[in-house]
């Protein structure tokens, strides 16, 4: 089976004295529809492997390919590019943007891909928003909204543009364990349903159980890679 | 790309509505600025485009007299170029005054296209009247021709310059004039020259009083009085010129006299220290208004930069989502330019208010009530419009600048 995105001997080292090595020879490979978790300690590097995974940071050495293509050298735009077509983000903090309606925040990736017209691009926002059951909140403003329901909006946000691979940073941190759950059963669709990976940073040990393949990390290293039986994990 | 920018738009948009103090303080400013521009600036060229159609209808556009701007070589010297090292002790030869083939020099001049030329002869009398006596510069004209060439029509307070024509011995003098010889309208006065000629004149005609350029002490008849008054029959001492394009004025100058020897003095020679003046004043005025618009956008700045503080996680968030650095310099840019755009819009009406109220005031000015001259051309308007535009964008480009350096990772990790 192909990998949809691969990571040979990833690293993340902070400039300093002495410099911080927040990931360290990270080797991983992640396929289509699979749920993987990364667990560890905190501090352990979970967070920033994320981001490197992401392109949201840049790794300091090793490779990074996507479906591959190495993409660990690409320039800023190529990179906020292959943020916007190819990722979907989920923090702990919904991080929605205050200003902007639920509707609106799920609009801004499309929008900005210009792919869609204004009105195509709002019944493809409300579509996804009744997706995860918000089609009544759609015109709130992320302060009157609970934690559950913003933590809805960022995952349909996250899907957007139809993005291979959703990426997940704790994103059920601030939630109670009614919205914990529904927040794990949303990207257990998004895996087996919808065929995109999904990467998600925990310390739930509830998300973790549910994952198809699970990473441990300490002090910056993976430690260990466990598939559950029958999953598509990595090889 | 519409569709990107309107969305860069709404972002901007959203952030400035949620700092609406701040924002309407920016606003403000720039209208301020670029209101107090327009009313400024209208009067100042205003006033200044009125002195300068006062110095060009002043007098003909060219004036050729009858002088040399450099005393003609000597025949000894002209005989014997460079033979002659000095000469001393000379006697130099007493020549007529007067434009010498005169006809000629009026036909080159109304050969010029737009160009009309009009003979005249100046010289100096004395008026008596009841033992009173002042002197006077008359100027012998043709009425036809001056009325082509000068605005004198426009300056009379009664009488007209034709009537030299059809009053056998008319004379125009200056209201003040008339008022010191105790003279109107009709009466006669006794006219001496310096050869000693005497004449009766009748007032036909008196100028308003504050026309400084036409003196107090000066007068005009007819061109053919002139001469017989003061003794140089077929005689002139100068002609005036009147362009079409008075702005052609010194380039034809230059080129009469390089033609005919003669002293032909443009408009804007006569009138050099005060066009230099205007170019000082001008500096001074662009100087301080621009000092206004710049710290008019101070305000634009201070509002930027703060936005750009505060949206340091909103920042983060597009960029995790991914919109470019330079879709972040755009929106903090974009809030500079909507800012200093509705300051312009704002600003404009504003100006143009102030240009009323100025406009509608009057001042007695020698004895009429006179409007504030004021410019009110479009000139202005974009001017102003461009100024606050381009230093708008400055001032928010500089803090847009540190939106597009901020490390998303930084933020991400901080929050987390």
């Amino acid at each position: 089976m192909s990998h949809l995105l691969e990571a040979r001997n990833l690293r993340r080292i902070l400039p300093g004295d002495p410099p911080v090595t927040l990931v360290a020879e990270a080797s991983l490979a992640i396929r289509p529809g699979s749920f993987t978790t990364i667990v560890g300690p905190s501090g352990c590097g979970k967070s920033s492997l994320l981001y490197l995974l992401g392109l949201i940071d840049r790794p300091t050495g090793g490779t990074l390919l996507l479906e591959g293509n190495d993409v660990s050298a690409l320039d800023g735009d190529a990179r906020a590019r292959l943020r916007l077509e190819r990722f979907g983000f989920v923090f702990q903090f919904h991080f929605l943007l205050p200003e902007f309606s639920a509707l609106e925040n799920v609009m801004l990736p499309i929008r900005r891909l210009g792919r869609l017209d204004h009105s195509m691009a709002e019944a493809r926002a409300l579509d996804l928003l009744k997706a995860a059951g918000l089609e009544g909140e759609a015109g709130k403003t992320p302060d009157r909204l609970s934690g559950g329901e913003r933590q809805r909006v960022a995952i349909a946000r996250a899907l957007a543009n139809d993005p291979t691979l959703i990426l997940a940073d704790e994103p059920t941190g601030n939630l109670d364990s009614q919205n914990s759950a529904r927040v794990i059963a949303a990207f257990r669709t998004i895996a087996s349903d919808q065929g995109r990976a999904v990467i998600c940073v925990t310390h739930d040990l509830t998300i973790a159980a549910a994952a198809d393949v699970r990473i441990s990390m300490l002090d910056g290293r993976i430690v260990a890679i466990e598939s559950s039986p029958g999953s598509t994990g990595p090889s | 790309m519409s569709g990107r920018l309107g969305l860069l738009m709404d972002i901007a948009l959203k952030h400035l509505a949620r700092r609406r103090r701040q924002t309407l303080v920016a606003i403000s400013g720039v209208a301020v600025g670029v209101g107090f521009f327009l009313a400024v600036s209208a009067m100042m060229i205003g006033s200044q485009r009125d002195f300068i159609d006062q110095l060009i209808d002043a007098a003909p556009h060219i004036v050729i007299s009858d002088e040399l701007r450099s005393r003609p070589p000597q025949p000894g010297v002209r005989a014997f170029p460079g033979a002659a090292v000095a000469l001393h002790g000379y006697k130099i030869r007493t020549e007529v005054r007067g434009l010498k083939d005169w006809p000629a020099i009026l036909a080159a001049a109304n050969m010029l296209p737009g160009a009309i030329g009009s003979p005249s002869l100046t010289g100096g009398v004395t008026l008596r009247l009841g033992g009173h006596e002042e002197a006077l510069g008359i100027v012998g004209v043709e009425p036809e021709l001056e009325t082509r060439i000068s605005t004198i029509e426009e300056k009379l307070r009664a009488g007209r310059l034709h009537d030299l024509e059809t009053a056998q011995g008319g004379i125009i003098v200056g209201e003040e004039l008339a008022r010191r010889l105790g003279v109107g309208m009709g009466d006669i006065v006794a006219a001496t020259s310096a050869p000693g000629t005497t004449r009766s004149l009748r007032i036909v005609g008196l100028f308003k009083r504050g026309q400084s350029q036409l003196a107090a002490s000066s007068g005009y008849v007819l061109l053919r009085e002139a001469q017989s008054l003061l003794g140089r029959p077929f005689i002139i001492n100068r002609i005036g010129i009147h362009l079409s394009d008075p702005y052609q004025a010194e380039p034809v100058a230059r080129q009469l006299e390089a033609r005919f020897g003669y002293k032909a003095e443009s408009w804007q020679e006569r009138s050099a220290d005060f066009l230099s003046l205007l170019v000082t004043r001008n500096v001074i005025m662009y100087s301080v208004v621009s000092a206004i618009l710049l710290v008019a956008s101070f305000g634009i700045y201070t509002v930027v930069s703060n936005s750009v503080s505060d949206k340091r996680r909103d920042i983060a968030i597009l960029r995790s989502i991914g919109f470019s650095e330079f879709d972040l310099q755009l929106v903090f840019v974009a809030e500079g330019i909507i800012l200093a755009l509705a300051g312009v819009l704002l600003g404009w009406l504003l100006g143009y208010g102030l240009m009323a109220i100025l406009g509608s005031l009057e001042f007695p000015i020698a004895g009429e009530d006179e409007r504030l001259p004021l410019d009110r051309s479009p000139r202005q308007y974009a001017i102003a419009a461009a100024a606050s535009l381009l230093a708008g964008t400055i001032a928010a480009w500089l803090p847009a600048r540190k939106a597009a350096r901020v490390d998303p990772v930084d933020i991400l990790r901080g929050a987390a």
